[in-house]
């Protein structure tokens, strides 16, 4: 094992995890599009290495003193100080595992369901892929931007030729929306970059995050530049009211689409903030963090209310993903912590069980060709172990105590509550409200008789496959494994955390 | 003696332009000849150009300035002469319009590139201009049976008339006023002006603002250019939409940086006006059109306006809002030819038109071509990791170092991108995401075509990945 330690370390480990994806698309693009099979397997096997790899890279980021393991750090544009800077910490590590784990898992859930341009499906997939690795490793902000719009493009390709009827309408509000927020935050780096050339007299390292932290002191940057980070985050998370092209792009986008948005697009948002835009404008942070802390709020209470009403499946879930994720920005911007701690549980969770919800929801999609909830009931009693699976993946939801959803929904309520009471106890009423819908779904769908529309497909209901259930599997054991230890993920990222909170109380590193 | 070197570019690409006309008159059937001819001269010239980029030279009394700033434009003119050569015979010829005359008007316009470049004092960049527009309207008219294309040159040339005019105009008074034509000692005078600004600067001012607002098509000076465009053969558009284009920001480098820089306060705020104008105009119709070529035309007027940021942050004391401006001309060069060339190579029959539906489905039946003008759009958009995302991003970094005026409109830029991205990705929606269509699109390949998108497209990801070479190429060109 050491040997292979050593081997791996050797390697520019970070940057092979980030492009081998996109050297498999290279080598996919290659293959004749007449032999689908061949460029499935391809795609499932580049996917699956890259995620070997970056659990192998996982024991290693403990053994490094500095901030950030692996480092790599190369001139790219040296006029402007621009490296291509990628690191790894607890954070970003778990946070590229859960890409790598989803990417295989969503390869593998496409092999039915995408029958028509299979070859530009995956080398999309693959390419997108390496736009989010990139994201969660890039240590300098430019390199940072171009990952961050390079995943625009195929989830624009993912959802507007894959999708659903309404798709090009989803894809490009999809599209306009993220591309707004990330313009302004381009204005913002380069602003944040220039203000670092003027105090230092040069260029060096004006782009690279680990210079920059704590050294910009200029208030208003600091509260203009917050605001543009703060709105590409937060429509990436997305808080409310920029929340509006989620459950379109949801329910058109194929079930890959969908849990890999849900899955990883949306814990880009996450991330930012507690990466980039509250270490680098700690000052602004904590200016804003009312408003930040008000929206979250209204976006647990507003996201489960519209969930309840909702008649269509996957739109339900979209909508139970805006309170999700509120409960993150809710913590993120608790500054302390139980608050982060419970943020990052949080973004983990949502992203293995609401990926689970939407491969289960488009398992469904496969047998009914419908998501529309009241034509459903009864399914329980011809797919009992496809009713089994999707109860778990509820009540992980739900935040089941033993299910990983409870860990961190009661660390950021923990952590609201340090900050103001009223606040906590508005976001716990939502978790019955949660209880509320997710259960109601459940029963509506699964209990009782056999509707007359599920009658109706006959044989065409089966029980889940095993190539479906291999894409469960694993999640599930990990909701098992983290619900019973979240502190094997919590102790993974402590350092993090602790980084994270002295440069969010304005410190400066040691 | 050495006047005749320092001015060697220029010889080179005129004597290019004669040979390639005798080459015609030698072998009248070879159709491909004068093209060779012309690429091979360009060549050469190129090699000219490298030589004297290491230091600055004058010549004829200094009316004329070689250099780096010389040697960057005449390549990035000769680089767009050639890529217009290799994609547009083929149009031509399906046409039958000839091409030993198209190649040498191409050449003497790129004389006039060069010229502007060099240009020191008022007169020389005049005649520069001239030389450089005037083969444009020849080239607008080159379809000459076409009554959209006689239309759109008849257009060109009385606006670009009428423009040269009240630029003329500007100038003379500015001589006038100051009492010399050189462009540095225009300044030294303006410089040493101590009760504010005497009428008569103030009319040259203006003057001089509208002549080259109409010679960059800003807003609201911009009405001949969806009709000049929409009109030239599609290969020619590309060409018109970036070779003058370019021509006449050097032309606003050379008289708003150059000569005119001590007023800048005053013209700052009428640029701000014009650029914000520009870019939202150019967006906001373009997103209306069904034509492509159309759609184009106004997107090229948009990008003039993120161009124009460029100036404002110059002219705001930020000598980087210059190479941010050279800088995007390459990529807006590459990109546009890109995008052009891709409507040439579909436009395979005479006398059609792309409307935006004809594209549906192009993506299934000619992935390869599809893929390359996705590359194009996306660049033209903004999106890593294509030179026009760094270009755009050169020119908004010069604009909030500028700060103040230029930094909000930074920020009315990048908002315009946002816009933007709807009409380009409209197109890739097009291309891929819609069943094909009925009408059936030709699509023509010859090697020469392939080649001209090929070099478009590998610029246009070169300059976008690794952008240092030419940033640093931008910087020498301006040390002088």
């Amino acid at each position: 094992m050491s040997d292979l330690t050593q081997f791996i370390g050797s390697l520019p480990i970070l940057s092979v995890i980030t492009l081998l994806p996109l050297v498999g698309a290279l080598g996919i693009a290659l293959i004749p599009s007449s032999r689908p099979s061949t460029i499935r397997v391809a795609a499932l096997v580049i996917s699956f290495v890259t995620f070997i790899l970056s659990l192998l890279m996982l024991p290693g980021i403990r053994e490094f003193s500095s901030e950030f393991a692996f480092s790599e750090q190369i001139p790219w544009i040296p006029n402007f100080g621009i490296t291509y800077h990628l690191g790894v910490d607890g954070l970003s590590g778990a946070l590229v595992v859960l890409t790598t784990l989803l990417s295989w898992i969503c390869i593998l859930a496409s092999f039915g369901p995408i029958q028509s341009r299979v070859k530009e499906y995956f080398i999309s997939f693959l390419i997108l892929e390496t736009g989010m690795l990139g994201v969660f490793l890039s240590l300098d902000l430019f390199l940072f931007y171009i990952f961050w719009e390079i995943v625009l493009v195929p989830m624009y390709l993912i959802i507007g030729i894959w999708g659903g009827a309404d798709r090009i309408y989803a894809t490009i509000k999809f599209v306009l929306y993220t591309l707004v927020g990330s313009l302004l935050m381009l204005v913002a780096i380069l602003a944040t970059a220039f203000s670092h050339q003027v105090a230092t007299g040069s260029w060096d390292g004006a782009f690279d995050l680990l210079a920059l932290r704590g050294t910009i002191t200029d208030p208003t940057l600091q509260a203009l530049a917050f605001a543009a980070f703060a709105l590409a985050f937060a429509i990436k998370v997305p808080m409310f009211p920029f929340h509006t092209w989620l459950p379109d792009a949801h329910v058109q986008a194929p079930t890959a689409g969908s849990v890999i948005l849900a899955g990883v697009l949306l814990k880009l948002g996450g991330y930012g903030f507690i990466r980039f835009a509250i270490p680098l404008f700690p000052q602004a942070a904590q200016d804003f963090a009312p408003l930040m802390i008000v929206l979250s709020v209204i976006a647990i209470i507003y996201g489960a209310i519209v969930a309840i009403v909702q008649t269509d499946l996957k739109k339900l879930i979209a909508y139970s993903s805006v309170s999700h994720m509120g409960f993150v920005t809710l913590g993120i911007f608790s500054f302390n912590q139980q608050g982060v701690d419970g943020a990052i549980l949080q973004m983990l969770n949502h992203g293995l069980i609401t990926s689970g919800l939407f491969l289960l929801v488009g398992i469904g999609y496969e047998r009914t060709h419908d998501r529309e909830i009241a034509k459903m009931g009864g399914w329980a009693s011809r797919t009992p172990v496809y009713a089994a699976l999707f109860g778990f993946f509820l009540f992980a939801s739900v935040g089941l105590p033993g299910l990983s959803g409870f860990a961190g929904e009661f660390l950021v309520l923990l952590g609201a509550f340090l900050v103001n009471p009223m606040v906590a106890g508005a976001a716990t009423l939502v978790m019955i409200l949660a209880a509320v819908y997710l259960l109601w779904l459940y029963q509506r769908v699964f209990t009782g008789e056999l509707s007359p529309f599920l009658k109706g497909l006959g044989a065409k209901l089966t029980d889940v496959t095993p190539i479906e259930i291999a894409t469960l599997a694993p999640l599930a054991a990990m909701i098992v494994a983290f619900g019973i230890l979240p502190a094997l993920l919590t102790g993974a990222f402590a350092p993090s955390v602790a980084q994270f909170l002295m440069y969010a109380a304005g410190g400066v590193a040691p | 003696m050495n006047d005749l070197l320092t001015i060697a570019p220029l010889l080179s690409v005129g004597l290019t332009a004669v040979a390639v006309l005798l080459s015609d008159a030698i072998t009248p059937n070879r159709k491909y000849a004068p093209i060779s001819v012309a690429l091979a001269g360009l060549g050469i010239t190129a090699w000219i150009l490298l030589q004297q980029s290491g230091g600055v030279v004058t010549a004829l009394n200094g009316a004329y300035v070689g250099g780096p700033f010389v040697a960057y434009l005449g390549l990035l003119g000769a680089a767009i002469v050639a890529i217009t050569l290799l994609i547009s015979p083929d149009h031509l010829f399906a046409r039958g319009y000839p091409s030993a005359e198209f190649a040498a008007t191409l050449l003497f316009a790129l004389c006039g590139t060069i010229l502007l470049a060099a240009a020191a004092d008022l007169v020389t960049l005049f005649i520069a201009l001239e030389l450089m527009v005037i083969p444009g309207y020849l080239l607008a008219g080159f379809a000459k049976r076409d009554p959209l294309s006689t239309e759109g040159a008849v257009k060109y040339f009385l606006l670009g008339s009428f423009s040269s005019a009240i630029l003329l105009f500007g100038i003379v008074l500015l001589w006038g006023a100051t009492g010399t034509a050189s462009l540095t000692e225009i300044a030294m005078s303006l410089t040493s002006l101590t009760t504010g600004v005497p009428p008569a600067v103030a009319v040259a001012l203006a003057l001089i603002t509208t002549g080259s607002a109409f010679k960059i098509a800003a807003v609201p000076f911009h009405y001949w250019t969806p009709d000049a465009y929409q009109g030239s053969p599609t290969p020619i558009t590309g060409y018109l939409s970036v070779g003058p284009k370019i021509g006449a920001f050097v032309l606003l480098i050379k008289l708003f940086l150059i000569a005119l820089l001590p007023l800048a306060d005053v013209w700052i705020p009428v640029m701000v006006i014009l650029a914000a104008a520009t870019m939202t105009l150019g967006n906001l119709v373009a997103l209306t059109q069904g034509n492509v070529k159309r759609m184009l035309a106004y997107s090229s007027i948009a990008h003039t306006g993120y161009l124009m940021v460029g100036i404002v942050a110059a002219g705001a004391g930020e000598a980087s809002g210059i190479a941010g401006i050279l800088f995007y001309g390459a990529a807006y060069a590459l990109m546009n030819l890109g995008a052009f060339a891709f409507l040439a190579v579909i436009q395979g029959r005479p006398g059609a038109t792309v409307q935006l539906s004809d594209l549906a489905g192009l993506g299934r039946k000619h992935p390869q071509i599809a893929l390359l003008a996705a590359l194009f759009l996306l660049s033209l958009t903004g999106i890593p990791p294509t030179a026009g995302f760094f270009a755009k991003a050169y020119v908004i970094l010069s604009a909030v170092q500028a700060g103040g005026l230029a930094a909000v409109l930074a920020i009315v830029a990048v908002l315009n991108a946002a816009i933007a991205a709807f009409y380009y990705l409209r197109v890739i929606v097009y291309l891929f995401m819609r069943d094909p269509a009925e009408t059936d699109v030709q699509v023509a390949t010859s090697p020469l075509l392939r080649a001209g998108l090929l070099i478009a497209a590998a610029g246009t990801i070169l300059l976008g990945l690794l952008p240092g070479g030419l940033i640093e190429a931008v910087v020498q060109a301006l040390a002088s």
